[in-house]
């Protein structure tokens, strides 16, 4: 029943996108007088690895002189939840022009998410810590908009915001002294994003005319239509460089492009009546 | 109760060979291993911790591995940090052995633990510390003391021998590098910790010669692109198509001006953002027309006014193009000076300037030219002294002559010419010997000389000639609507035999730049990947130069020059940032540095503080921790390209 393939890569790209908040934040280091001597950017990367891959990647010299460098950040997604305030009709579909083919997709409303990510800070000092944190904290209000290309073929852009839920640190400084201080910030946040089902063409093609009739009696079997409202797209652009914009250009208006309308209303005194089947007066 | 006094619990000397035969036991079981003693740089007293720490003093000492079957600790394991080595080691050392030779130099005197740290010294000089590092040469490894165990064995005759250390794998940060900082002091420290902690990797441009260009000028050309309507849409760079020019032929191949277009992008619209000239043409007898086509944009309007009177510098072609530029270098003009004034003189029969003939005003004068003529040229034969005499040159007493008044006249006769004297006479005879007015030249002594004048019966010989120069005339030109069109002597000068070259200054500083519209030219070099210069666009063709005019280019920045050492402190020219040398690799021109401030950014002149080094950044190709772990650039470059903002983030670009 579910079978259709898809993958919009959604939540992939909402990790990415979460990423990347966070890959530029540097941390600097003073001399007695005040100098900045060191400025380190603050190594980043999704905490989650194939175990070898970790291993080849970060290892590669088995005796390794060190045993971390300091300091650093890993994050990762670890719940995601349906976020019932944010439910739309299920039922309603959007469509929308493949900004490559100009052809029209349609795709059901999205479903809402809430994906929840953890950003864990581990630094040697206090001090490295704070740095990293006040860079982060008021981007947070507590939450910070991120625009997501979430489907490309369509081209829809969704804001997902990102909440900062939760700030806890571990702090272990007590205890013998077998072990070292360990100094981990966590950082708690929620990205609200949309899931999207699968998108297909769509083959109802595009509404290029309106048309209303009205009647004077409402008995449908014997009342003749007796004024007619029409409504087709008006061309805003040369689109045949002919240098005037006119009915030509509404003929090749596409679904991409803005449009404004041209109205006429029609009376009639020939007693017809407009046959759907036919698509004529008769 | 009292201690059996028949029993000793451990004399001095039972001590003192427990203590030999351990330090013997520790030579010959033990290690050698390296202890390092931190010297605080930076300490947080409210936080209470070292924030920057360094190490650069070095003691081997003797030590047994207690764990000798392996490391302790966790051993490797995996974090959401990452690797992360949890090995342990604990080492026993000599008590006796530290306290003697480490020990002093930890103390006041030597400890600079102290020294940087005055007001809030940590004095522990007496034993190891927790937080020094000791370097295990068996696997090549750094171990940071957590903890010294100093009554383990417990107090063996009433005294205790030695210390064990217990540590673990150093946590690094950006330890081993402060700007004080040498080195370890140990080359094999050193080289393991070449690869470690971050490094930024710069590529260095090799050597450098000076690029050259010329400057072509010309008349009708484009002299300004206005951009109207900077359009929208854009997913590459349109091209510029500006109509040709009516002097373009198969001779004169650049008569036609060439632009391109600049884009921008804002938010997620990408539009014109400016149209460089490339080429101003000239021929031009009215404006032409711009065309902006392709790029997959719509809408983009520029329209351009032309130049048909002076001239600007319509092109610059690159004759030579250097190398060693990892940014645009500078392009020097000169300011305009455009058409300047010229004048010949007038010598009149006394040999003075008498006037001059103006052949060509110039225009746009501001203040009136300075009019330098030049001296008059030396003449040989200048009659210096005279004797009355008869037409054979005989001497005659005076008075002598007749018909002649007092008053100038001139003589003929002589191998000379131009001798002219002052008479005085009485009843038409001249009563005095002759005064020299103009000694003339070309004269030799004995020649004898008619006194034109009277009844032409007097004569003069010539004693004796010298050789004479005269004196430069000077002139002060008079200007009316910024052209020179006249002149007043100020000193007509002397000793004129030929009408003298006449100059009229043509210099920029008296130039009227306010109402002329003369305009200084302004260019932008192009540098390639290469290094090398490859074009030089036009901001600003100006106005008002003359054909030849000089035009130059910085010479690109020293660079190619000695050989970087580990360690050495480097510092950037431009950005003013600081690093430790890793490593330099001269034949990628590669250097590697560490523990930088700042960031060093492209034309950088990067010198080395101990080797003197300097050659320029062309690029930086990375800036990372050495483990691999860092994803972030990665991370980026995926997000860019489904992100709606461009390459910068918000928490990067503050």
């Amino acid at each position: 029943m579910l079978g259709t393939y898809y993958y919009h890569e959604i939540m992939r790209k909402t990790i990415v996108a979460f990423g990347t908040l966070f890959n530029q934040i540097h941390i600097r280091h003073d001399d007695s007088s005040g100098n900045t001597y060191s400025d380190l950017k603050v190594p980043l990367a999704y905490g989650p690895s194939q175990k070898f891959l970790a291993r080849l990647e970060q290892q590669e010299d088995l005796n390794k002189p060190v045993q971390i460098t300091l300091p650093r950040m890993s994050f990762e997604m670890n719940n995601i939840q349906y976020d019932s305030t944010r439910k739309t009709g299920i039922t309603q579909t959007f469509k929308a022009v493949n900004e490559n083919t100009s052809a029209i997709k349609k795709v059901f409303m999205p479903v809402p998410y809430n994906i929840g990510f953890e950003l864990n800070i581990l630094s040697k000092l206090n001090d490295d810590a704070l740095q990293i944190v006040e860079q982060i904290l008021p981007y947070f209000q507590p939450s910070f908009n991120v625009t997501i290309d979430l489907i490309s073929s369509i081209g829809e852009k969704r804001d997902v915001p990102i909440v900062l839920d939760s700030i806890s640190f571990q702090d272990d400084y007590e205890g013998d002294f077998s072990t070292r201080r360990a100094l981990i910030y966590t950082l708690r946040f929620t990205a609200k994003t949309y899931l999207f089902g699968p998108v297909a063409d769509s083959s109802e093609g595009l509404i290029k005319k309106v048309q209303v009739d009205y009647y004077t009696d409402t008995n449908t079997q014997t009342a003749k239509r007796e004024v007619r409202y029409t409504a087709t797209p008006k061309a805003l652009t040369d689109k045949n460089n002919d240098g005037v914009i006119d009915k030509k250009d509404d003929a090749l208006l596409g679904p991409e492009d803005d449009f404004g309308f041209n109205e006429t209303t029609t009376f009639f005194t020939d007693s017809k009546t407009y046959s759907p089947t036919q698509q004529t007066d008769i | 109760m009292a201690l059996n006094p028949f029993f000793l619990q451990g004399s001095q000397s039972e001590q003192r060979l427990i203590q030999e035969l351990i330090n013997e036991q520790l030579t010959i079981y033990g290690v050698e291993i390296i202890y390092l003693p931190r010297k605080i740089v930076n300490k947080d007293s409210v936080l209470n911790e070292i924030q920057s720490s360094k190490f650069d003093d070095n003691y081997a000492i003797e030590a047994y591995v207690n764990t000798y079957e392996g490391y302790g600790g966790a051993g490797d394991i995996m974090t959401k940090f990452g690797m992360s080595l949890k090995d342990d080691l604990t080492v026993t050392i000599s008590k006796e052995k530290f306290e003697d030779f480490i020990s002093p130099f930890l103390g006041d005197d030597g400890d600079l633990f102290k020294k940087e740290n005055d007001n809030d010294e940590i004095n522990v000089a007496g034993r190891p510390r927790e937080g020094d590092l000791i370097y295990f040469p068996l696997g090549g490894r750094l171990f940071e003391v957590k903890f010294v165990e100093h009554e383990q064995p417990f107090y063996q005759l009433g005294k205790n021998y030695v210390y064990q250390l217990k540590c673990e794998l150093f946590e690094y940060s950006d330890e081993l590098g402060g700007w004080d900082q040498l080195s370890t002091t140990t080359e094999e420290i050193d080289s393991v910790l070449e690869d470690q902690g971050y490094i930024t990797s710069i590529l260095m441009v090799g050597s450098g010669t000076d690029a050259e260009i010329i400057a072509r000028t010309g008349t009708g050309y484009v002299r300004q692109i206005s951009l109207i309507d900077d359009g929208y849409g854009y997913s590459s760079t349109p091209i510029v198509s500006i109509s040709t020019s009516p002097s373009t032929s198969i001779s004169n191949p650049f008569a036609s001006a060439e632009a391109i277009a600049i884009t921008t992008t804002t938010g997620t619209t990408q539009s014109i953002k400016e149209i460089i000239l490339t080429n101003a043409g000239f021929g031009y007898t009215e404006a032409p027309t711009i065309s902006i086509i392709g790029g997959g944009g719509t809408g983009a309007i520029a329209t351009c006014s032309i130049e048909t009177t002076g001239f600007g510098i319509v092109r610059y072609d690159v004759s030579k193009p250097g190398s060693g530029y990892p940014i645009p270098p500078v392009v020097s003009i000169g300011t305009p000076t455009s058409a300047g004034a010229a004048a010949t003189s007038i010598v009149g029969s006394d040999s003075t300037i008498t006037g001059f003939v103006l052949s060509t005003g110039g225009e746009f004068y501001g203040t009136p030219p300075n009019v330098i003529i030049d001296g008059p040229t030396s003449r040989v034969g200048v009659v210096s002294t005279l004797q009355t005499s008869n037409f054979s040159g005989d001497i005659v007493s005076l008075p002598y002559g007749s018909g002649y008044s007092n008053g100038v006249f001139p003589t003929s006769g002589g191998s000379g010419n131009g001798l002219i004297v002052e008479l005085e006479a009485k009843s038409g005879s001249i009563v005095e010997i002759p005064t020299i007015i103009y000694g003339g030249q070309g004269y030799s002594p004995n020649d004898i000389l008619q006194i034109v004048g009277g009844n032409n019966d007097a004569y003069i010989k010539i004693i004796s000639t010298t050789t004479g120069i005269g004196s430069t005339a000077t002139a002060d030109s008079i200007l009316t609507n910024g052209e020179v069109t006249g002149f007043t002597i100020t000193n007509p000068g002397s000793g004129y035999i030929i009408p003298p070259t006449v100059s009229i200054e043509n210099r920029s500083d008296t130039k009227d730049f306010t109402s002329s519209g003369l305009t200084t030219a302004i260019a932008r070099a192009n540098v390639s990947v290469g290094n090398t210069v490859t074009s030089v666009h036009i901001v600003n063709p100006g106005l008002g130069y003359s054909p030849a005019q000089p035009v130059s280019i910085a010479s690109p920045p020293p660079t190619g020059i000695g050989t970087f050492i580990f360690n050495e402190l480097v510092t950037g020219s431009i950005s003013g940032a600081k690093a430790r040398v890793k490593t330099w690799n001269k034949s990628d021109n590669i250097l590697k540095v560490g523990t930088t401030n700042g960031t060093f950014v492209p034309g950088d002149v990067i010198v080395g503080s101990a080797s003197s080094a300097q050659y320029s950044v062309d690029s930086i190709q990375s800036a990372e921790f050495a483990d691999k772990y860092d994803k972030g650039e990665q991370i980026e470059t995926l997000a860019d390209t489904f992100l709606d903002f461009t390459e910068t983030n918000p928490f990067g670009t503050y």
